[in-house]
């Protein structure tokens, strides 16, 4: 997605990326960023909260107009929660044992498998 | 008389409470399974078009990497499994008129602290066409376009990013909102 900003933007076409992955994006390089300190799948807003949704839509709007030089990241206010500990989960070998690996390993082959072998893919 | 300026407590953030490193997790994350890493695109220039039209004269793109609902590949309902069978390959458009059923089980959401059963947490096609309505947007592009999150680096900037700008200047649009999920 931060390819398709630059390319858009190379071309005329100003462009504001919503996310929740800040180093990702930040390490492309993309000319502006609303950035949601959010679990993925969250990039605009809250699940059932059109108040949180419509906030974190007015930010990157406002981060469209008003970013004064590319590479313009603005963090929404918004928390996912209090306690940040969810944090912690999200791929974590430290909270993983031997035997979690072992079977999302297992589970990785067969996507790569699946993936492999899917009709359209390049 | 001696006076005491009110006490303040400074209270900081937990070690843990930043913004989650997640190229570092994924590197180390497949190292463990046994997996060569990913390598992120990164540059050193960054381009930069401001926005010519106010934006309540402007026409705006919703760029989204859901996937269109396929009912023949499986589960891609809310907390479903990764879905790799419901992943897309080619850059696609469907009416923003419309409130198009798309999903974001082929990606690798949170799936431990959401559940992707509110589309308008991925997707705020809901939300623009509020801010349309409001004249805080002038008008949404006729068309929302999907972008594959195709592995290759190179099939995303040969192919699929002049499709995606194509597209974008068919429509007309001044400006586009990206939102991976």
């Amino acid at each position: 997605m931060s390819l398709a900003a630059r390319h858009l933007e190379d071309n005329g076409i100003s462009t504001v990326i919503m996310g929740c992955a800040k180093d990702i994006v930040e390490h492309c390089g993309v000319p502006r960023f609303l950035f949601s300190d959010f679990p993925l799948g969250n990039s605009a807003g809250r699940p059932n909260d059109a108040d949180s949704q419509a906030l974190t839509l007015e930010l990157a709007l406002r981060v469209l107009e008003s970013a004064p030089a590319a590479r313009t990241t603005v963090q929404s206010p918004l928390r996912w929660r209090d306690d940040a500990s969810w944090k912690l989960d999200y791929n974590n070998l430290a909270k993983l044992t031997p035997d979690d690996i072992a079977e999302r390993r297992k589970e990785f082959e067969s996507v790569k498998a699946t993936i492999k072998d899917m009709p359209g893919r390049k | 008389m001696a006076t005491t300026a009110p006490e303040t407590k400074t209270v900081f953030a937990a070690e843990h409470d930043v913004p989650i490193p997640y190229m570092q997790r994924t590197r180390d994350y497949y190292q463990a399974l046994g997996f060569s890493p990913y390598r992120w695109a990164h540059f050193v220039d960054v381009p930069f078009a401001p926005l010519r039209t106010p934006l309540a004269r402007a026409r705006v793109a919703l760029i989204t990497t859901a996937a269109p609902f396929q009912p023949e590949v499986g589960d891609q309902g809310p907390g479903a499994p990764y879905n790799a069978a419901a992943k897309f390959y080619k850059v696609y458009s469907v009416p923003a008129e419309s409130t198009p059923d798309l999903r974001i089980s082929h990606v690798g959401y949170d799936r431990l602290h959401t559940s992707a059963e509110d589309i308008s947490t991925y997707l705020p096609l809901a939300r623009l066409k509020d801010a349309v309505a409001a004249g805080r947007i002038g008008a949404l592009g006729p068309r929302l376009h999907g972008a594959p999150t195709n592995r290759s680096q190179r099939v995303t900037i040969e192919i699929d990013n002049p499709e995606l700008l194509r597209r974008c200047r068919e429509d007309g649009v001044d400006a586009a909102v990206l939102v991976p999920s």
